[in-house]
């Protein structure tokens, strides 16, 4: 077992933080332009994707906005939201700050990534959505890096509108 | 002990009948405050939460009646308290976080007045002054100075409370029949919190209580249930209304439809879209019963959720007569199994804020502000599906539980009564 801890993330090896930060990327851009089907190839075929308010998430409770344990729940939320969903067009905009890598460990990288979400009605007023972080596992899944688990953690707990996309 | 209310010169339901709703009563300042002291300050029972969320003794929720805040309380006797969440001395709030412990008391942070959990004033610094310079005179009356206390009730785990402190029995304000269906859902066993979820949704709290009051909509607007055969209109239904006409409850049995599905002409989004993993609706048995879905409304801010194990308690805090704040409760009971809490998460997936099902409401809703904001005075909604009464129904293709309710709101906020 090959662990590394904080203090080697200082080391850790460039092309993988760069490829940490391109499966960010590649997640945010399905939500934020499309197409939302590319949004479920970021994770694993079992995995976790949970969007949990803060309040929640300290009281140790589970319950999520969503809540999916397969890529095949994923999958069908997003044909869901395009084709049984009734709700005003909107656009979505995530900002991210880099991931801090906080420990490798058996091939499993976890990661902390701060994300500011705003969201644009269809008269063009933006807001913010919600100020987020995303506690991620990261595993190598054939060629590519996959979330196995990726936990939205909102700290915008009041809400100020329904969550129609991923966060 | 309603209807007595002083007679309002500016009725706006004047003449109107029970299927006429003036749309000015969602957009109108003077009209909404007068809801907040008629309705929510006035003789009504309001949830404010649940009794396993203050379990230890000294242990405090925040949650508002209206837009007053109020701290729920759990004695040293296991009593519940409440209290409103503004200091006897010049008003500041007391608590700040929305759940705690404050041991025996609760002290101001600005003066550190002390106050027990009943909001008798117990004391505060400096009372006699400094070297007997200052403080407060001999004759101030610390028994005058308690803090504001709501009359509470405790009903099988579900606390409500009332700022009438001569209010009658929850059961008698439920009524036997609305009671049944209340201890259908909160049959006694003791319950566990699954989680919360807050959202502000930018329409009239009455848009939201009249949502579940709607059934007509659900099988038209929610093309999830309907793509997925969750909910048809030609399943086994009913919707009961109590005497009062405030209250409600809708309920629907599965597998109950006969032969051919009648759409009533529902425009069908996809037929071909199929769920490809079907866990996420999978329902557990629980209730002795073949109903699978009760939505009870409870007059005058909280809707009672039992869709197949998804069990919430959804919270109608008003914010202006153009915004609500929606609080709702998962809960489950203490005695699940980890097969019936994943049960609950799963199924949570089409509820909540971002809701498969309940995010078509919350849309809706808001589309219904919109619309309806800035219309012409004499404007007003035609409910007229399902006859012209508030009578209860074998079926869903009415609107006869609205039209009920404002028989209810005319009574209390003095405007004509109708029946």
């Amino acid at each position: 077992m090959t662990t590394m801890t904080l203090e080697d993330n200082a080391v850790l090896d460039p092309v993988m933080r760069d490829r940490v930060e391109q499966l960010q990327l590649r997640y945010i851009h399905a939500i934020d332009d499309g197409p939302l089907d590319d949004w479920p190839s970021c994770f694993t075929e079992k995995c976790l994707y949970l969007i949990q308010a803060r309040d929640n998430a300290d009281r140790g409770q589970e319950l999520g906005v969503m809540r999916f344990i397969t890529r095949a729940m994923l999958r069908d939320r997003a044909t869901a939201t395009q084709h049984a969903a009734v709700f005003a067009p909107r656009t979505i905009r995530h900002l991210l700050g880099r991931s801090l890598i906080d420990i490798i460990e058996n091939g499993e990288i976890r990661a902390r990534t701060n994300v500011a979400i705003y969201q644009t009605s269809p008269d063009g007023d933006t807001m913010l959505l919600v100020a987020a972080q995303y506690r991620d596992i990261i595993v190598e899944d054939g060629a590519d890096l996959k979330f196995r688990e990726k936990r939205v953690v909102y700290d915008t707990f009041r809400l100020p509108d329904s969550i129609v996309y991923p966060l | 002990m309603e209807g007595n209310s002083t007679p309002n010169s500016e009725d706006v339901f004047a003449g109107l009948e029970a299927t006429r709703v003036p749309l000015k009563i969602y957009q109108d300042e003077a009209i909404y405050r007068r809801e907040l002291e008629n309705i929510f300050y006035g003789s009504t029972w309001n949830y404010v939460g649940l009794d396993c969320e203050i379990p230890d003794a000294g242990d405090y929720r925040r949650n508002f009646v209206g837009e007053r805040e109020i701290i729920i309380f759990r004695k040293e006797d296991g009593l519940i308290s409440a209290v409103e969440d503004r200091c006897a001395h010049r008003g500041a709030q007391l608590c700040q976080s929305l759940f705690g412990n404050t041991g025996n008391s609760v002290m101001c942070p600005y003066h550190q007045l002390t106050f027990d959990l009943d909001g008798n004033l117990l004391g505060m610094p400096y009372r006699r002054g400094i070297k007997g310079k200052g403080g407060l005179n001999e004759d101030f009356d610390m028994s005058a100075h308690a803090l504001n206390r709501l009359k509470v009730e405790v009903v099988n785990g579900v606390i409500f409370a009332s700022f009438d402190l001569n209010m009658i029995p929850f059961a008698d304000y439920l009524g036997e029949k609305m009671m049944h269906y209340f201890t259908h859902v909160f049959d006694g066993k003791k319950l566990r919190v699954v989680g919360y979820q807050r959202q502000i949704i930018d329409c009239n709290w009455k848009l939201q209580m009249e949502n579940l009051k709607d059934p007509y909509h659900a099988g038209i607007l929610h093309l999830f249930l309907i793509n997925f055969g969750f909910f048809r209109l030609d399943q086994k239904s009913a919707c009961y209304i109590d005497d009062t006409k405030g209250h409600s409850v809708l309920m629907t049995e599965r597998g109950s439809e006969e032969g051919e599905e009648d759409t009533g002409g529902v425009k069908v989004a996809d037929p071909d879209f199929q769920l490809t993993d079907h866990t996420l609706v999978e329902p557990r048995k629980e209730f002795p019963d073949d109903v699978t879905l009760a939505i009870q409304t409870l007059f005058p801010s909280v809707i009672i959720q039992a869709q197949t194990n998804t069990l919430a308690t959804r919270h109608v805090i008003p914010k202006g007569f153009g915004s609500h704040e929606l609080v709702w409760t998962f809960f489950g009971f203490e005695d699940d199994d980890d097969g019936m809490v994943e049960a609950r998460l799963r199924q949570a997936n089409l509820m909540g804020a971002g809701g498969n099902v309940t995010l078509d409401d919350a849309e809706a809703l808001e589309f219904s502000q919109r619309g309806l904001e800035g219309s012409p005075e004499d404007a007003a909604a035609v409910l007229e599906i399902g006859g012209k009464g508030a009578e209860s129904n074998d079926h869903l293709v009415t609107e006869s539980l609205i039209r009920g309710v404002y028989m209810r709101y005319r009574n209390l906020m003095g405007y004509e009564v109708v029946s």
